[in-house]
């Protein structure tokens, strides 16, 4: 057995691989107990867009205050130092506007 | 060119040992062969690590949802692909066996092995129902006595020829060879030529026995 001549005769049968036929072929699959079995991949935590670090020596009792506010907000004391800076800037902003600047 | 698809939920049923048999059979034909390595046991990768055959690629690492385009972007003229399945039922296997010319079912001369191959063949033709196109699709023995024929083999070969199951004639013998193969890589030729490969068997026994299983699955193809 030899020379690829021989092999040129080999045919493929054309296949159509559309999402219905998939579909079909994986629900005659799961019949059969053929289900996805692909490895889980680990859940990660997404990357979080707050890179940039403050390191803030605040006195302990407006640190206590600040650190219960965020908890009692359910969001993270960088969220809330965020908030708080939003609201300065509002304020800047009105501040300025009443002082025609 | 033709997709051939090695299935069997049972594992330790010769799927790998005939996908690299098949591989390097049709890639000395002069044929460029993509092999598919869907196992998570690695059998081919692992065979792929020691050195390919000329003519033969390998890729691995493929999932449920990389299978079928793989499969079409791997075919083409002049190309023979051949994908080693993991042994589990899974739906990486059902969609695999859709994009089959030819599905070659390995199984052990044993009750157990013919009970949970018949799995794979009972799939094959459900799909052929719900895609309304044949399949073709076969059996192989494997690791059967170079001996004598066992009185279950016996059997079995007469109630899946008596079910009208395509049955691949010859057998796969239990060869050293084919064994070694992973351990060595390239193919039974290189194998056969070097002697500082040590197999305990009979390499031109075993190559025999690969070719004939080859033409027989070549004249499947045609």
């Amino acid at each position: 057995m030899s020379g690829s001549n021989r092999l040129a005769g080999l045919k493929a049968r054309p296949k159509d691989t559309t999402v219905e036929e998939v579909r079909r072929v994986d629900e005659v699959g799961e019949a059969r107990g053929c289900v996805d079995r692909s490895p889980r991949k680990k859940p990660v935590r997404k990357p979080s867009p707050r890179t940039h670090q403050l390191h803030p020596k605040v006195l302990p009792n407006i640190g206590e205050a600040i650190s219960a506010e965020a908890e009692s907000l359910g969001i993270t004391q960088g969220q809330l130092v965020e908030q708080m800076w939003s609201a300065y800037e509002a304020n800047i902003l009105n501040k300025d506007k009443k002082e025609g600047i | 060119m033709p997709v051939i698809v090695m299935a069997s939920p049972k594992g330790g049923g010769g799927k790998s040992t005939c996908a690299v048999l098949l591989a390097s059979e049709f890639a000395r034909m002069g044929a460029d062969v993509t092999v598919l390595d869907c196992d998570p046991n690695k059998s081919l990768t692992r065979w792929a690590s020691h050195g390919l055959p000329t003519g033969v690629v390998l890729k691995s690492d493929i999932g449920r949802s990389e299978i079928v385009p793989t499969i079409r972007s791997a075919d083409g003229d002049g190309k023979i692909v051949i994908v080693d399945l993991e042994g589990v039922a899974s739906q990486l296997v059902s969609r695999a066996i859709s994009q089959a010319d030819l599905v070659i079912v390995p199984m052990q001369p044993t009750a157990l092995d013919a009970e949970i191959g018949s799995e794979a063949l009972a799939l094959v033709k459900e799909e052929e129902e719900a895609l309304g196109r044949t399949i073709r699709h076969a059996v192989v023995l494997t690791k059967t006595s170079a001996a004598v024929k066992s009185r279950v083999q016996k059997e079995l070969e007469g109630q899946l020829s008596g079910a009208g199951i395509d049955m691949i004639e010859p057998s796969l013998v239990a060869r050293a060879a084919f064994s070694e193969i992973f351990a060595y890589g390239g193919d039974l030729t290189a194998m056969m030529n070097d002697p500082d490969m040590v197999t305990g068997g009979k390499v031109d026994k075993a190559l025999i026995n690969a070719r004939a299983f080859t033409e027989a699955v070549y004249e499947r193809l045609k």
